[in-house]
């Protein structure tokens, strides 16, 4: 099989899951009891939530979630308070919705558009920035176009104008990928576990250490009472490997990763297949489209020859289009044939070729029998 | 006191010498949907009772037993010895949540018994008012809850409070063997179902065009025919590779007739499976002009290629009066999931809605229809529901 979908999830890293092994034979304890064995379990996840903080600034702490979409909901629930709240068009569900039960509950909630590739337009994004405005979410890279955000200097153009802005970015198609150090502006960040082979069922919340968060679960206190809930020691300890792992290699994944998107856009038959990404998206995300055909079917056909791809959105009849990709103001034959071809660092060259070249000859096989 | 479950039957009692076939019809499947639960089934005079069960399957019971054709109703009952004391013991129990009216109905089969009817549903109801009378009042003409008391011959009285509906009709297998076309949509489970009503025995047939529909939208059906075939005793879907037809359709045939030509395959290929599976009839979910290709013209143009009898159930109802069967039985969540079925692909912008058959013929003549069916016929999925 030769799988492109690696921005939907990846294959959990190997080596990882053997380290954390020991957590499901013999060290099962439950890390709150307060016998020897328990508290040794304890201590583990705390080198754990260490290794992942080394691939952020000191002045940062986290608390392990559940997922991103956990993480994402925990800072805006958490911060969202008063006076107004913006994000952009481009957000993923997880933080979407979140703004979008907002609105419902009655907040003044503002959404920044969007540029062509998918990044945030941030001169408008600033226009929504006022006196009141207590809470702004920016993805860092958008998980259908790959589009990449400068949260850095977005987080800090806020804070210019209204220094009391809380700032949270979604960086789950970031976090491990893009060589990128955070800077003090940006006060929240979610991150997955199963995005960097890691396992489902685990995640993150970093923020700055004096930022004071409101839980979003209670219960026994678990993660300084911020975040109550038996800890998930097996799928931590994968997390924390699994992070270390990539952090140390992360510029040379993203070399071998631009090197396969870039074989793609350059054996692609640019007559049937419209590319959406842009150039400086990221290398782990290249969102095509096969225009006045439908995606899911390409998909399908790639599945016969044991390929994977995403669709980025389900896109029939039945199913709206990509609200994300409709926000960057594609048109309705543009969004019926989008696929998103998502990397990771264990793809080969020869996968990438034989990829490409199968998806240049179903589209064409498709364009010929919908020739109508 | 011991907790049964009495089984009634409607339309079978209309029956004259062969009721007994249709009857052991019946008991056979009371017992296929209750089999793995152990239990004793009596039988009286059109009527059945389900005993000596243990009482942690009495939900089970209950919930299976609604899914066999030709049970009408059920009521969950107490049988007690026919002793004034034992009945009035178990009546008063049942009466706790009773709100507003009641009245108590007798039906004295066993005239050995002292008291007559009247006489004791007026006791018990006096019984029930002494402990209950703050919340309740006695109406005998349109009351909202009734306690009813059968005193049967063998000295034992079946005493009970709620009658529940089943699906009624005939049992399985008493009306012969259709084959249902199953799409996914919200009409044809309904329309299998209304012919499990009538005893129809179903398979089912359902065309797909991968990679034009996903596996998604062919669990969906898998989801829908499984639930079709709680009423049908079991059933076969057979999975009909349908790409290649429509891709020759399509490539060679006007547009506008996609979906007349597609219609006219899928029929041509139900009724060889149905011959060849020992099926009598085709069942679809068509309502008349629901679609373009349910007006009386588009069918006619597929009724013409086959010769067995076409069953359509749902010919004249409104899409509401589908909507509410399907929501009964419980299909309807499962039929609006977004997946495609093999009708919304090559979907024509404006299909033909008075196809004219001399120029259908002429357009079909484009094709080998023999090669192309019985490339698709060597090829089906059967799956076991």
């Amino acid at each position: 099989m030769i799988y492109f979908d690696n921005a939907a999830t990846t294959k959990p890293l190997f080596s990882a899951v053997e380290k954390a092994e020991a957590f499901i034979k013999d060290q099962y304890f439950n890390p709150s009891a307060k016998y020897g064995k328990g508290i040794e379990v304890k201590k583990q996840i705390d080198l754990c939530k260490a290794s992942v903080l080394k691939c952020f600034p000191p002045f940062y702490d986290l608390i392990f979630t559940s997922c991103g979409t956990e993480s994402d909901n925990t800072a805006i629930f958490s911060f969202a308070r008063r006076g107004n709240f913006i994000t952009t068009q481009g957000e993923h569900s997880a933080v979407f919705e979140c703004f979008q039960e907002l609105k419902k509950r009655g907040a003044d909630v503002r959404y920044a558009p969007l540029n062509i590739d998918g990044s945030v337009n941030v001169e408008e994004l600033l226009k929504l920035v006022d006196e009141k405005t207590s809470f702004v979410s920016v993805v860092h890279v958008n998980n259908e176009t790959g589009a990449i955000n400068d949260i850095n200097a977005i987080a800090s153009q806020i804070k210019k104008k209204n220094p009391n802005a809380i700032f949270h970015s979604d960086g789950i198609q970031a976090f491990c990928k893009i060589p990128y150090i955070l800077a003090e502006s940006i006060d929240l960040y979610s991150v997955s576990a199963h995005k960097i082979g890691g396992l489902k069922g685990t995640g993150a919340l970093i923020k700055k250490k004096k930022l004071n968060l409101t839980p979003y679960l209670f219960g026994g206190g678990q993660e300084s009472g911020l975040r109550s809930g038996t800890e998930n020691v097996f799928g931590i300890k994968t997390f924390a490997e699994a992070c270390t792992a990539h952090f140390e290699t992360i510029k040379l994944n993203f070399d071998k990763a631009l090197n396969l998107k870039n074989l793609f856009l350059q054996n692609l038959d640019k007559d049937l297949i419209k590319i959406i990404s842009s150039e400086n998206s990221s290398p782990y995300i290249l969102s095509v489209s096969a225009e006045g055909l439908r995606g899911e079917v390409i998909m399908h056909m790639l599945e016969e020859f044991d390929i994977i791809v995403g669709t980025g959105s389900a896109c029939s009849s039945k199913n709206p289009h990509s609200r994300i990709l409709k926000a960057c103001g594609y048109g309705a034959k543009t969004l019926d044939g989008m696929l998103r071809i998502s990397f990771n660092e264990s793809n080969t060259v020869d996968e990438a070729l034989f990829a490409v070249n199968k998806l240049n000859e179903c589209v064409k096989r498709l364009k010929g029998i919908m020739r109508k | 006191m011991k907790r049964i479950i009495i089984i009634r039957v409607c339309e079978i009692f209309l029956k004259g010498k062969n009721r007994f076939y249709f009857l052991n019809l019946l008991e056979e499947h009371v017992k296929k949907a209750l089999s793995g639960i152990n239990f004793k089934l009596e039988k009286l005079q059109m009527r059945y009772l389900v005993e000596d069960f243990d009482e942690s399957d009495f939900q089970t019971i209950i919930e299976k037993l609604k899914k066999v054709s030709g049970v009408h109703t059920i009521s969950p009952a107490y049988s007690v010895d026919s002793d004034y004391e034992k009945i009035k013991e178990c009546v008063i129990p049942l009466c706790e949540d009773f709100k507003g009216s009641f009245k108590v109905e007798t039906n004295r089969a066993d005239k050995s018994f002292a008291i007559p009817s009247v006489e004791l549903s007026r006791m018990l109801g006096g019984d029930i008012l002494s402990v209950y009378g703050k919340n309740i009042y006695v109406d005998v003409k349109k009351p909202q809850n009734t306690v009813k008391i059968d005193m049967r011959e063998n000295g034992k009285s079946l005493i009970y409070t709620q009658t529940i509906k089943c699906v009624g009709g005939m049992p399985i297998g008493s009306s012969g063997h259709g084959f249902l076309m199953l799409s996914g949509g919200i009409d044809s489970p309904v329309a299998g179902y209304m012919m499990c009503k009538r005893g129809m025995k179903l398979s089912s047939v359902h065309f797909h065009s991968y990679p034009y529909t996903g596996e998604a939208a062919k669990e969906k059906v898998i989801t829908l025919g499984k639930m079709i075939a709680e009423y049908s005793a079991g059933m076969k879907l057979y999975v009909v590779k349908f790409t290649k037809i429509q891709e020759a359709i399509h490539k060679k045939c006007a547009e506008d007739l996609m979906i007349t030509m597609m219609r006219r395959f899928m029929m041509r290929i139900t009724e060889r499976l149905a011959a060849m599976h020992g099926g009598q009839a085709i069942i679809t979910g068509e309502s008349l002009g629901q679609v373009a290709s349910q007006t009386v013209e588009s069918i006619t143009s597929s009724n013409s290629v086959v010769t067995m009898p076409v069953f359509r159930p749902l010919i004249a109802f409104d899409k509401l009066e589908t909507i509410e069967i399907a929501e009964r039985i419980g299909t309807y969540e499962t039929s609006i999931l977004p997946y495609e079925d093999c009708c919304t692909v090559f979907l024509p912008k404006y299909p033909a809605i008075k196809p004219k058959m001399d120029r259908i013929l002429k357009e079909e003549a484009r094709l080998d229809v023999d090669a192309l069916i019985e490339e698709a016929l060597s090829d089906v999925e059967v799956i076991y529901l």
